[in-house]
């Protein structure tokens, strides 16, 4: 059974997802609030015992962004998803770099509300193939940064990015964002194809890319702070090696 | 002025002169002028015995003839020197021999034939040992002179070659030296003032270019001036006697002209109707004057040249006067210069004309031809002046232009500015009319469409709820457009599939993605990837709604000429396309063409088929 807490400014949205998410049998609802002080106050209180946050982005007080890192702060253990009308690129990516693992649209049935959260809880993460090629274009661009800059600043951002990758994702290799078969598994996901049919060209199980995913979800919110900590070693706001 | 401070400081020297004289000859000998001569003239065949005085100057004593003379000067010295000695001869000539008690001491040409060489121009020095001299001395000098050609003999000074080197040394230095100075200088100032004429040319006027004749005048005065100045100190001559004699005249001439011509170019003259015909008077007088000159020089005629001579100078005399009251009235630097440097050239002219002519002196030497150089300067004041105005002209206009370019700039950034709002504006006014197209077409469209569904009662819910589906649909496309790289076809229907995965899982039709990953066709703007993305959505939508088709076939491929090529394939019911008309199918042809895309639809029961080629 997931504890599931609904952020959503719409009485009538608000309405439907908790419906949607108590009447599910895995999923119990821990609270529907409509404000981002009023999600603090309760996260601040219960964090502990929250499993998934559902949250829509545009709130009266503030963004839906600012609840996910507060949540993830006090629970790492929680995850997030995002109610998205249209679920375009520039909020996802928002989302997604601010620790979010998915988005749910407005328009769904209660049914796919329900199975995408389950879903998610079991592993899988969906990626829409416009993300994918942003993030493998953001990927690249990111090499040739790097390759282009003088050695002394990239060995700084390379301390900064493995302090915070090694404490805040665990899994990150040094030095690579995307191994070959994450970049692989994006490629083709940006070509349209689905998990099932990727799994079929790659010789995978939909299990293991569904995990590279969500690895891949975890480095790209790692990677975003990792770029705010390198934009502030150069501009001198941090010291290297703080 | 300066004539009269020249006289003065010639007076000096001379007297300065006098006293190292009368030093010399407190402390050592005296010198001796020898005037008194015997002398025995040959003139024609007839020979004459008579006492002289010199200097003898043979063209007054025997105008047009030439002949020889032999003066015997007899002198008697106190005791006999130990010192080296000096004879200086001021002029002699045209050629001699200088015998010292019956020594032959220096001799210069041929006695024997006339016409030649001529010697009479520099001043002699001829260094005498002790041992030729005794009390009593007799010198005795031979000349032969050729008719007009200055012979004679100026009178003698004798002394210990110390005193008398000094005299030589300044007579050289004033005569031979000067002109040589003279010479050299007016041939430079020639030369520039020639090169000027030929290069400084003014292509400003329609037709022929122009050159200024300021310098044509001045350049060939001055080396007409070089070769009458060099025949002082011309010895041996290209031509002979008296050809040779008519050069220097003629040369002069053509210097007076020309200095009256570049006068008349200074002082600004030179478009008046006066001028023309003084160009042609002065013309006459140069033809005039070579006329003159052979009558003079080779029949013993002078009096042509005499007149031409005389209206020259008059000419002159003329032009100094009017160009003394320009250049009073004017007040111009170089009218003022000018006018002056014509009054001494003329002050300094007469002066000559009086020692040439009029003087019993010999061996004085002529100003005119250090005066003249005058003309020169004034010259390059005229030319400095050009080019110092010439020159401010170029920096205020380089100032000007640096000035016009920095307006013309601002003006550029300005007009750059105008257009970079006007297309940012263009671009918004784009986008604000597709998003309008994209609702009209697409939500507004399906709305209006939910509204009459609603409104009859006759559609079910579903079939609204389907409508509202399609609605939201194509409102998410038309976002993900705005994202969507241009020309890049693999992404758009990525996208397009993702999109309608739900809609396609809930129809239960099996999909088949057969897409290769092209590369963007550079020719598909933003609204030629939203028609695309309306055309496959279009051809999708049909087979899911209509053709109750069990498996869905995309497929995408490049085409051999670098095109693409885009297929939906279904194996539902099929359609008869002439006899259908539904409204996504004739839209389809629409955008087809608006993309200029090769569309062909094929429909058979069990295969239906969409292409769609980008070439």
């Amino acid at each position: 059974m997931w504890r599931v807490l609904v952020v959503e400014d719409d009485p009538q949205m608000r309405e439907f997802f908790s419906s949607s998410v108590s009447r599910c049998a895995e999923l119990q609802l821990a609270a529907s609030v409509g404000t981002v002080a009023q999600a603090r106050a309760w996260l601040d209180a219960n964090a502990s015992t929250l499993d998934v946050l559902l949250t829509d982005l545009g709130l009266p007080d503030g963004s839906g962004l600012d609840i996910i890192g507060h949540a993830a702060q006090l629970n790492p253990a929680c995850e997030s998803l995002v109610i998205s009308m249209f679920g375009d690129e520039a909020n996802v990516l928002a989302s997604i770099e601010a620790g979010a693992l998915g988005y749910i649209h407005k328009d769904s049935t209660p049914g796919d509300i329900a199975q995408t959260i389950l879903a998610m809880r079991a592993g899988a993460s969906p990626i829409s193939p416009m993300i994918a090629r942003r993030v493998l274009m953001k990927y690249r661009a990111d090499q040739s940064h790097k390759e282009n800059k003088p050695a002394a600043p990239v060995a700084h951002a390379q301390v900064a990015m493995n302090n915070i990758a090694s404490d805040d994702a665990r899994k990150n290799e040094p030095g690579s964002l995307l191994s070959p078969r994450e970049q692989d598994v994006l490629g083709l996901i940006a070509r349209g194809f689905s998990y099932a049919e990727i799994a079929r060209l790659q010789n995978l199980t939909v299990h293991t890319i569904q995990t590279h995913i969500k690895n891949l979800y975890a480095k790209l919110s790692v990677h975003s702070k990792s770029e705010a900590v390198f934009e502030a070693t150069r501009m001198g706001l941090l010291k290297p090696n703080d | 002025m300066t004539d009269i401070a020249g006289l003065l400081r010639r007076a000096l020297l001379l007297a300065f002169g006098l006293v190292l004289a009368c030093l010399g000859w407190l402390v050592q000998a005296q010198t001796i002028e020898l005037r008194d001569a015997a002398a025995t003239v040959t003139v024609q065949g007839q020979t004459t015995q008579q006492r002289v005085s010199l200097p003898y100057h043979w063209d007054r004593q025997h105008p047009g003839l030439a002949g020889t003379a032999t003066f015997e000067l007899p002198f008697i010295l106190q005791e006999v020197p130990t010192e080296l000695y000096a004879l200086y001869l001021p002029r002699l000539g045209n050629v001699y021999e200088v015998w010292l008690n019956g020594a032959l001491i220096q001799h210069n040409g041929d006695l024997q034939h006339g016409n030649g060489l001529d010697f009479a121009k520099a001043p002699r020095l001829i260094e005498i040992s002790p041992d030729l001299l005794s009390t009593r001395n007799l010198l005795r000098i031979h000349i032969r002179t050729d008719v007009g050609r200055s012979g004679g003999l100026a009178p003698l000074t004798l002394g210990p070659d110390k005193l008398i080197y000094p005299v030589f040394l300044r007579a050289y230095l004033w005569r031979s030296m000067g002109a040589l100075i003279i010479v050299v200088g007016s041939l430079l100032i020639g030369l520039v003032a020639l090169t000027l004429w030929a290069t400084q040319v003014d292509m400003s006027w329609p037709g022929q270019p122009q050159r200024d004749p300021l310098y044509l005048f001045a350049g060939v005065a001055e080396l007409c001036w070089m070769v009458s100045v060099s025949d002082f100190i011309t010895e041996s001559p290209l031509l002979s006697w008296p050809w040779w004699g008519m050069v220097p005249v003629v040369m002069t001439s053509v210097w007076t002209c020309g200095v009256i011509l570049f006068s008349v170019e200074v002082l600004g003259w030179s478009r008046r109707l006066l001028t023309a015909w003084l160009r042609r008077w002065l013309g006459f007088l140069v033809l005039a004057c070579v006329a003159g000159a052979i009558a003079s020089f080779a029949y013993g005629h002078p009096i042509l040249l005499t007149i031409v001579y005389g209206f020259s100078g008059l000419t002159f005399a003329i032009v100094v006067v009017l160009a003394v009251h320009k250049a009073m009235v004017s007040g111009a630097v170089a009218h003022r210069m000018l006018a002056l440097v014509l009054l001494l050239n003329t002050v300094v002219g007469c002066y000559d004309l009086y020692v040439m002519q009029l003087s019993s002196a010999y061996e004085d030497s002529t100003y005119l031809r250090y005066f003249s150089m005058l003309f020169g300067l004034t010259l390059f004041y005229i030319v400095i002046t050009r080019f110092r105005a010439v020159s401010s002209q170029a920096r205020d206009l380089s100032v000007n232009l640096a000035m016009r370019v920095a307006q013309k700039e601002q003006e550029l950034a300005q007009a750059y500015q105008r257009m970079e709002l006007l297309a940012r504006e263009q671009e918004r006014t784009g986008e604000r009319t597709r998003i309008l197209r994209d609702m009209h077409d697409g939500v507004g469209a399906h709305i209006s469409t939910a509204i009459r569904q609603l409104e009859s009662g006759r559609a079910s819910s579903g079939e609204v709820l389907h409508t509202l589906r399609d609605s939201l649909d194509q409102l998410k496309l038309s976002i993900d457009a705005m994202n969507l790289p241009a020309g890049d076809i693999t992404s758009l229907l990525a996208n397009l599939r993702y999109r309608l995965e739900p809609r396609l899982k809930a129809s239960d039709i099996e999909l088949c993605w057969d897409v290769d990953l092209l590369e963007p066709l550079a020719r598909l703007d933003d609204k030629a990837m939203r028609h695309l993305q309306f055309m496959v959505f279009e051809a999708l939508s049909n087979a899911m709604q209509h053709a109750q088709a069990r498996t869905l076939r995309i497929e995408l491929h490049g085409t051999s000429k670098g095109g693409a090529q885009l297929l939906v394939v279904d194996d539902g019911c099929g359609f008869d396309p002439a006899q259908v008309k539904r409204r996504g199918l004739s839209s389809l042809g629409e955008r087809a063409k608006a993309i200029d895309a090769r569309l062909r639809i094929t429909s058979a029961p069990g295969r239906t088929e969409v292409e769609i080629v980008l070439d």
